[in-house]
């Protein structure tokens, strides 16, 4: 039990790094790569728990979280990218540097450690790194919406924060019935086709992807 | 019929209309059909709800379908009703407003297609939410109403109403992934403690056991939900979404989103502060809905009274208002809860009939412009007396419905000793009184523009507005007991003991106890 918590606490170490990946990544199908790999990274996280735990429903989680994350969603992100063609690929420079991002990754890491060592929960007794990273990831979701320009970062910064509500979710609740897991999944997959849908919009409109030129509606 | 029958049939009906109009061709499909559908749709749901509130409020035994899934108990009623009475006379409303974007072009007939599609689909949505029992269920209802509203909000597809669709979605979406999380806290929680765990979903399983919840969890949790289930509802400072989508988005739409959506999201709030104060009792959920509720009153008060555009300005009311609500919570007790549901549905009310009047103001002006729109009562008289009407209501004037709700949230704050807190508060609600005198004074009366022709718009328009405007008159005159009698029991489910009707079973002994200090 101890040696299948220590791997999910270094998967969790995985994780950070790649969601930090993700946000620091310049072109959109860089990131959407780098998202694939995180959600796999996820996959085999519930995998871990579902044999440490010996819950069959991580099993059927681990396996509409392969579908939805690691397929689905980059799979959309993909399309949209190759949809709007050359345009998708300009560089729309962040509002936080890539050292900025890091810094403030690291205290949401540190703030999130502390804030989830008081949890007295029995599940989380062993996992408390993988919890304060399943929140911290939570949080560098956030600061992706808020530090990115571009509209269809922002989509993964939303990503991200899901897949750090998943993954504490499986943490704390390893028996959870897979309709929960599903719903939730499923949820989040029209919430990102719904913002692709717009984000196109936008673009096809605006010519531009940048969230800086939509500062028309003030006051 | 059996009334969980009834039930599954009331959440259903408006799905079943999306589908039907999503699968019809808008291209050899004409207005007329979806207008049918249409009013099919919220004639349904408006009997249905009207019909279970009633039977709900009058016998006191909770509705229940699908197994616990869906529970309709005094609390959900009064969402639900408004959902059933607010969609119904908005719905009829979109009729005339809608064809009037019609023929001046605004809309043609693919988005007259996705409009009511989607506004059946966001009924369904928001009925889903209220009724639901399942907490994760809740969140996920919450996100479906973003998504199923962010095609309404950018539906005439200009530039401004793409950025308020982007703005709402992305906001909105994030803001409600802090409810998920907060939902996840709350459902591990349940989970461990509970002895059967796939019971750990449901709301009324939680409730018994909501003393052996772990208190740190829960703190964090209730943070979290009050986050984003309050960036739903429009709190400050989450409320950034609210007046971009309110102004871009169709009349009805607004009138829907800030009459209806909000509260329902509030609902939502409620829910978890009912299983937060059951674990680390009031103190804490106090302390953050009475500031957060003071913030949004006090900065929404002054945007409102700066703001030269009619629906932003309503926008930001809806940001006050939803303040109160939160306010009123903060206060707790007895009066503080009945206060935030009776202002829940006067606000509701009163918001979905200014909503409806801005309608009218663009139909007529063809601007939101407040330094525009002059002489309303002279250049359409009804329209004018209406607006007139309905910005005294909206500033808490009596005999309207809001007076009695915002006297009672001062009544709950003077109970709970929040002295400071309610001067603060009547200093806000006197800008505002100002903000309302002021459009009264500057567009309903004064000289129209020269050559606006006199004439209003069409009665199939003015008459759900003519009728919510006698809801909040009639509502505050005199509240029907089987109202009192399911706010009583709402108010009872909130802080889980039996509150006498005595004390708020007729507002005005409540209020005279509160003063006598009994």
């Amino acid at each position: 039990m101890e040696t299948g918590y220590m791997i999910v606490n270094l998967l969790g170490c995985v994780l950070i790094i790649t969601s930090t990946l993700v946000v620091l990544s310049r072109k959109l199908k860089q990131a959407a790569y780098t998202y694939a790999i995180q959600s796999l990274v996820i996959v085999a996280m519930f995998l871990t728990l579902a044999v440490t735990c010996g819950s069959t429903d991580l099993y059927l989680w681990s396996g509409s979280a392969f579908i939805t994350k690691v397929v689905l969603v980059p799979a959309i992100m993909l399309y949209a990218i190759k949809k709007i063609g050359p345009k998708a690929d300009e560089e729309i420079p962040s509002k936080l540097g890539p050292i900025g991002c890091v810094i403030l990754v690291v205290i949401e890491l540190v703030v999130c450690y502390l804030a989830v060592m008081n949890v007295t929960l029995p599940t989380a007794a062993e996992a408390h790194p993988a919890l304060a990273i399943a929140l911290a990831h939570f949080f560098i979701g956030l600061t992706c919406i808020v530090s990115q320009r571009n509209i269809l970062k922002q989509v993964f910064g939303y990503c991200l924060m899901e897949n750090g509500s998943h993954v504490t979710l499986a943490l704390l609740a390893p028996s959870a019935p897979g309709l929960v897991e599903t719903g939730i999944a499923t949820d989040a997959i029209f919430a990102v086709i719904i913002m692709v849908i717009v984000a196109y919009k936008i673009y096809k409109k605006n010519d531009s992807l940048d969230a800086g030129e939509l500062m028309n509606l003030k006051g | 019929m059996d009334l969980s029958v009834l039930l599954i049939v009331l959440l259903v009906s408006p799905l079943i209309a999306t589908l039907i109009m999503a699968a019809l061709p808008a291209k050899s499909v004409g207005r007329p059909v979806y207008e049918g559908l249409h009013i099919l749709s919220i004639v349904v749901v408006f009997c249905l709800a009207v019909y279970l509130v009633f039977k709900q409020f009058t016998t006191g035994q909770n509705i229940m379908a699908a197994a616990e899934w869906f529970r309709m108990d005094a609390l959900a009623s009064i969402f639900i009703a408004l959902i059933g009475v607010i969609g119904f006379l908005v719905g009829l409303f979109s009729v005339p407003y809608i064809r009037h974007d019609v023929e001046v072009g605004n809309m043609d007939n693919g988005q007259v297609k996705t409009y009511y599609a989607f506004f059946s689909l966001f009924l369904f949505t928001m009925l889903l939410a209220a009724s639901s029992n399942n907490i994760i269920m809740m969140w996920i209802c919450i996100e479906a109403t973003t998504l199923s509203t962010v095609f309404l909000v950018g539906v005439y597809q200009t530039k401004l109403a793409l950025e308020a669709a982007w703005k709402y979605v992305i906001v909105c979406t994030a803001g409600v992934a802090f409810g998920l999380y907060g939902t996840l806290l709350f459902y591990a929680n349940a989970a461990s403690v509970l002895a059967d765990s796939t019971k750990a979903a449901f709301w009324s399983e939680i409730l018994p056991y909501a003393s052996q919840l772990d208190p740190t969890v829960v703190a964090i949790a209730f943070t979290f939900c009050v986050i984003g289930f309050g960036t739903k509802a429009g709190l400050f400072p989450m409320h950034t979404w609210l007046p971009d989508a309110h102004s871009e988005a169709p009349s009805p739409v607004s009138a829907l989103l800030s009459g209806v959506l909000l509260k329902v999201a509030v609902l939502v709030i409620i829910r978890f502060y009912v299983l937060t104060i059951g674990c680390i009792g009031q103190l804490f959920p106090s302390i953050m809905l009475t500031t957060i509720g003071i913030l949004s009153v006090v900065v929404a008060a002054f945007s409102v009274y700066y703001q030269n555009d009619l629906k932003r300005k309503l926008a930001y009311h809806s940001c006050e208002n939803i303040g109160i609500v939160a306010l009123c919570l903060g206060f707790g007790g007895p009066l503080g809860i009945a206060a935030a549901l009776l202002h829940s549905v006067f606000h509701g009310l009163t918001k979905a009939l200014l909503f409806c009047i801005s309608g009218n103001v663009l139909m007529k002006y063809g601007t939101r412009d407040l330094r525009k729109v002059t002489g309303v009562i002279k250049a359409a008289p009804a329209t004018g007396t209406i607006m007139a009407m309905a910005f005294f209501a909206l500033a808490g004037f009596p005999p309207f419905a809001m007076f009695n709700s915002e006297i009672t949230a001062f009544m709950a704050g003077w109970s709970a000793h929040q002295y400071v807190v309610i001067v603060i508060f009547a200093i806000a609600l006197t800008v505002v009184v100002c903000a309302c005198a002021h459009v009264v004074s500057a567009s309903v009366l004064g000289e129209p523009p020269e050559h606006m022709e006199k004439k209003d718009v069409p009665w199939s328009a003015l008459v759900p507005e003519i009728i919510l405007a006698c809801l909040i008159l009639w509502f505050g005159c005199a509240l029907p007991q089987p109202i009192l009698t399911g706010v009583d029991n709402a108010t009872s489910i909130v802080l889980q003991q039996d509150v006498d009707p005595a004390d708020t079973g007729s507002l005005l002994s409540g209020i005279a106890n509160a003063v006598q200090g009994k």
